[in-house]
């Protein structure tokens, strides 16, 4: 009996860890603290720049291997990241929650792109 | 069976700048899926063309897919009353991808309301000055 609570602390502690790490989840989880929703309904031109520029991204990650062209788009990637996880920061201190909402929304997007920068890396 | 999500139909663009195409672009917070879908309509107000690029699950990909095959022969009026419903029951979505059948309603809706714009451009001078 022992060793199945033991189990369960293990595995809670190992989500929190993993939840807390990633900027994203730790956002998202910040957000559930204090009672508001992730975004959930559909972006419509509400900022269809950024959607462009998704879009952009995406569709350059779906031609033919170029390392090169890999590289520079993890890069931008991660640059955009970091930039919007301070931007996160801001919103978060100020208690902007709806701007972080907003924020950690377009947040998703990168790490979706984040993934399959890597598994185009993993050799097939 | 038409198969949506092996074989996907109508993957790729439409030129954006053409006045008789109308584009849209929607992306879902939730699951960081992006989806484009355009639609060519002729002179009637009939839609005869329609493309789609979706970066996503396979129910994304699939209802975007569905989506454009729907539009086509339809007139405007008729392809704004595509319900998500429909595409989810079509499809079989499980519950847990409904929302992938939303996201391509409002990609069809915010094409058609593209073309729209882009066929009564004073109309749109005229809402901003009222």
């Amino acid at each position: 009996k022992e060793q199945y609570y033991s189990e369960q602390h293990s595995s809670l502690i190992n989500k929190a860890y993993r939840t807390l790490l990633n900027p994203l989840s730790r956002g998202l989880y910040l957000l559930e603290l204090n009672g508001v929703e992730p975004a959930q309904e559909t972006d419509c031109d509400a900022d269809s720049a950024f959607l462009a520029e998704i879009m952009e991204i995406n569709e350059k990650l779906a031609e033919p291997e170029n390392e090169d062209i890999l590289e520079e788009i993890e890069t931008l990637i991660k640059v955009k990241q970091e930039e919007l996880t301070k931007e996160v920061t801001a919103a978060f201190e100020k208690d902007d929650l709806q701007e972080a909402k907003k924020l950690l929304a377009k947040m998703k997007y990168f790490a979706n792109l984040e993934d399959k920068v890597k598994n185009k890396k993993i050799p097939s | 069976v038409v198969d949506h999500y092996e074989n996907p139909r109508n993957v790729g663009s439409l030129d954006r700048n053409a006045k008789n195409v109308g584009t849209g672009l929607v992306g879902a917070p939730a699951c960081g899926d992006v989806m484009k879908l355009q639609v060519e309509v002729d002179e009637n107000g009939r839609i005869v063309d329609a493309r789609f690029k979706t970066f996503g699950c396979g129910s994304a990909i699939a209802s975007s897919s569905l989506a454009t095959e729907w539009v086509k022969g339809k007139t405007v009026d008729e392809a704004l009353k595509i319900k998500n419903t429909d595409i989810a029951k079509e499809l079989c979505l499980p519950p847990v991808k409904l929302h992938c059948s939303m996201l391509a309603e409002d990609a069809i809706k915010a094409a058609l309301a593209d073309y729209k714009l882009k066929q009564d451009p004073n109309k749109e001078e005229s809402e901003k000055k009222a």
